[in-house]
């Protein structure tokens, strides 16, 4: 256990590490694997708040991805807008998707909810393959570019290169943890745990069950897009394969195993679960055979999931008590 | 008029298809209280393991079907033993991940035994067409048709008319008031998940002469599945039936009528206007 200046000695060394890995590394291929993973991290606290936070087991969240990428590119392509204002938009429209869908499946529970969130998740795969004239279905949409960063003072910036891309995106990512962080750390967070942890008692006590459901719904998904949003960009392709059901396997192993209801393991889960799929690209069937098994091992006797309980022994108490969690 | 009723008589055989599915999928989720996120891999494991008996083995058709249907019945079983027993009660978070664990397991070792290509069946029956009215069939078609409505009948006498149907029936309605009486609920549990496999595998196996077997079509079927028991009401087995069959024909109509590719949306547009309109499904639990 650490004090408080070991702490932030931690904290710091960390943000170091981060900012240091395109100089130590050169590998392409790596570096590329650090920018996907940064992009996950988004994904997977997004994914948390509503997995973990008020535990609803959405599987709709790889479609929300999907979106942001598309509205993205769609935006990109057609109407000429940059990533800039393409991004946000795409946030924003996929939080407003999340939305509408949430009107109608927030209302129930258990099993109906997660049936829907699949069927939703399909149909946003059928609207990619089969609205052929603005998706070009199975064809996708190539041709999306990164665009200069314009820095005050210096002018247009080229960030179209991994090294300075990889910046832009560990930005995204540490934006997104500190929103999430600072959520569940405030009243709504307790409210979030309250309405997991016992709705019947949270709505006796005033604080609504389907509005806080649908916070965590919303600004998981907008999340999602904004993650897609970059994803289109840095890949520069988006085709209907977003929309597989293998993506949000994985993102819910990343969030599973990384320990739900906690925000550093999912997103310490993102960075594990992006390179270990291509470490074992070799054997690419025995990957998701060994995926599953994890799954299941993991949810059957380790709920708490792995990565967060290991590093409960380095994090502090403090941390602990706001990520508290039973299940 | 008579396109109209040959869509309709497209959609009857997937609707009973879908109907067998679900009824499996409705019985394991009322007895056991689990979602079943394997469920359409036992249909496409039984389109499999027929297809091999036949084409590879070298089996008689009808002898491959009920072989098929047998062996994913001890596959379920040794399932059941190993890991569905765990779930039981569990939350549903849990029962959740672990059946879609389980759904990409077997595909995925699906994938790795018998490759991506998809398999039709080879058949018997003689491909000439038959036709009666304007509306056009085949025999492989009468006598599929034949199978899935028979085995839905069984399945509802099983049910409905058997001591062990009775025991199943109770053990849905309430579990301890069943044990106290001296029903073994652990066998119960185990007649109901082999029987929901059964259905399902043999759905698939049958199936297999038409729609080519595919590992990866498990997971679209169990999506279809769960339409079908939202739409029916969960726990209904009428609901299961008739939720299946309207389907069917829903998406035949729509193959029939709409352009190519959209057919899939109608089930979740359904879904959803029954959660809005009806949230206890169309048919109460029975």
């Amino acid at each position: 256990m650490l004090d408080r200046n070991g702490q932030r000695l931690l904290t710091a060394a960390f943000g170091l590490v981060l900012l240091a890995i395109p100089f130590v590394v050169h590998d392409s291929y790596y570096l590329h694997l650090f920018v996907v993973a940064a992009i996950f991290v988004i994904v997977a606290v997004g994914l948390d708040l509503i997995v973990g936070y008020v535990g609803q087991l959405s599987l709709a969240h790889a479609a929300f991805f999907g979106l942001g990428a598309y509205i993205s590119a769609l935006l990109s392509l057609r109407l000429q807008w940059s990533m800039w204002i393409g991004l946000p938009a795409a946030a924003l429209f996929t939080g407003l998707v999340a939305f509408l869908l949430g009107l109608v499946i927030l209302r129930t529970r258990g099993h109906r909810f997660i049936i829907i969130t699949v069927a939703f998740a399909e149909l946003m795969k059928l609207v990619a393959t089969n609205w052929v004239d603005v998706t070009r279905g199975f064809m996708g949409l190539p041709g999306l570019k990164i665009p200069n960063l314009y820095v005050p003072g210096i002018g247009a910036v080229d960030i179209s290169s991994k090294e300075r891309f990889y910046y832009v995106v560990l930005a995204a990512a540490v934006i997104a943890f500190l929103l999430c962080r600072t959520m569940v750390r405030s009243s709504i967070g307790r409210a979030f745990v309250l309405v997991r942890e016992n709705e019947g008692l949270a709505e006796s006590l005033g604080i609504s069950a389907f509005r806080y459901c649908m916070i965590a719904f919303v600004v998981g998904a907008a999340l999602a897009g904004g993650a897609g949003s970059l994803y289109a960009h840095y890949v520069g392709f988006v085709s209907p394969d977003l929309f597989n059901f293998s993506y949000v396997t994985i993102m819910l192993i990343m969030v599973i195993l990384g320990g739900k209801g906690t925000l550093i393991g999912p997103a310490l889960g993102a960075v594990i679960f992006t390179f270990l799929p291509e470490l074992l690209r070799e054997a690419s069937h025995w990957r998701m055979i060994i995926f599953a098994l994890i799954l299941i091992v993991t949810t059957l006797f380790m709920p708490r999931g792995i990565i967060f309980p290991l590093l409960e022994h380095v994090v502090p108490k403090r941390w602990r008590a706001r990520h508290v969690d039973a299940s | 008029m008579v396109i109209l009723g040959q869509h309709l008589f497209n959609g009857l055989l997937i609707g009973c298809a879908y109907a067998l599915i679900a009824i499996g999928l409705t019985m394991i989720f009322g007895v056991m209280n689990i979602a079943n996120f394997a469920h359409g891999e036992f249909y496409m494991l039984g389109g499999f393991v027929a297809y091999y008996l036949v084409s590879l083995v070298g089996f008689n058709y009808f002898l491959a079907l009920p072989t098929a249907v047998v062996l994913v019945v001890v596959l379920a079983i040794i399932l059941q033993h190993s890991i569905f027993r765990r779930l039981r009660d569990a939350p549903l978070m849990t029962t959740t991940l672990v059946t879609i664990g389980l759904s990409i397991f077997l595909e995925h070792s699906a994938l790795m035994l018998w490759g991506p290509q998809p398999q039709s069946i080879p058949n018997p029956f003689p491909t000439k067409p038959l036709s009666f009215f304007g509306i056009y069939t085949t025999p492989l078609y009468i006598f599929s048709m034949a199978v899935t409505a028979a085995l839905i009948v069984v399945g509802h006498l099983l049910i409905r008319r058997t001591r062990m149907g009775k025991a199943m029936r109770a053990t849905f309605q309430n579990k301890e008031a069943s044990a106290l009486v001296g029903i073994r609920i652990d066998r119960i549990y185990m007649y109901t998940f082999a029987f929901g496999a059964a259905l399902a595998a043999a759905a698939g196996a049958v199936l297999g002469g038409f729609i080519p077997v595919e590992p990866t079509a498990g997971g679209i079927i169990t999506l279809k599945a769960f339409i079908v028991v939202i739409l029916g009401g969960l726990g209904s087995f009428v609901g299961a039936i008739v939720g299946g069959i309207l389907l069917g024909i829903a998406e035949a109509l729509g193959a029939g009528y709409m352009p190519a590719g959209w057919k899939d949306a109608i089930g979740f547009f359904a879904v959803i206007l029954v959660l809005l309109l009806r949230p206890e499904g169309l048919f109460k639990r029975a």
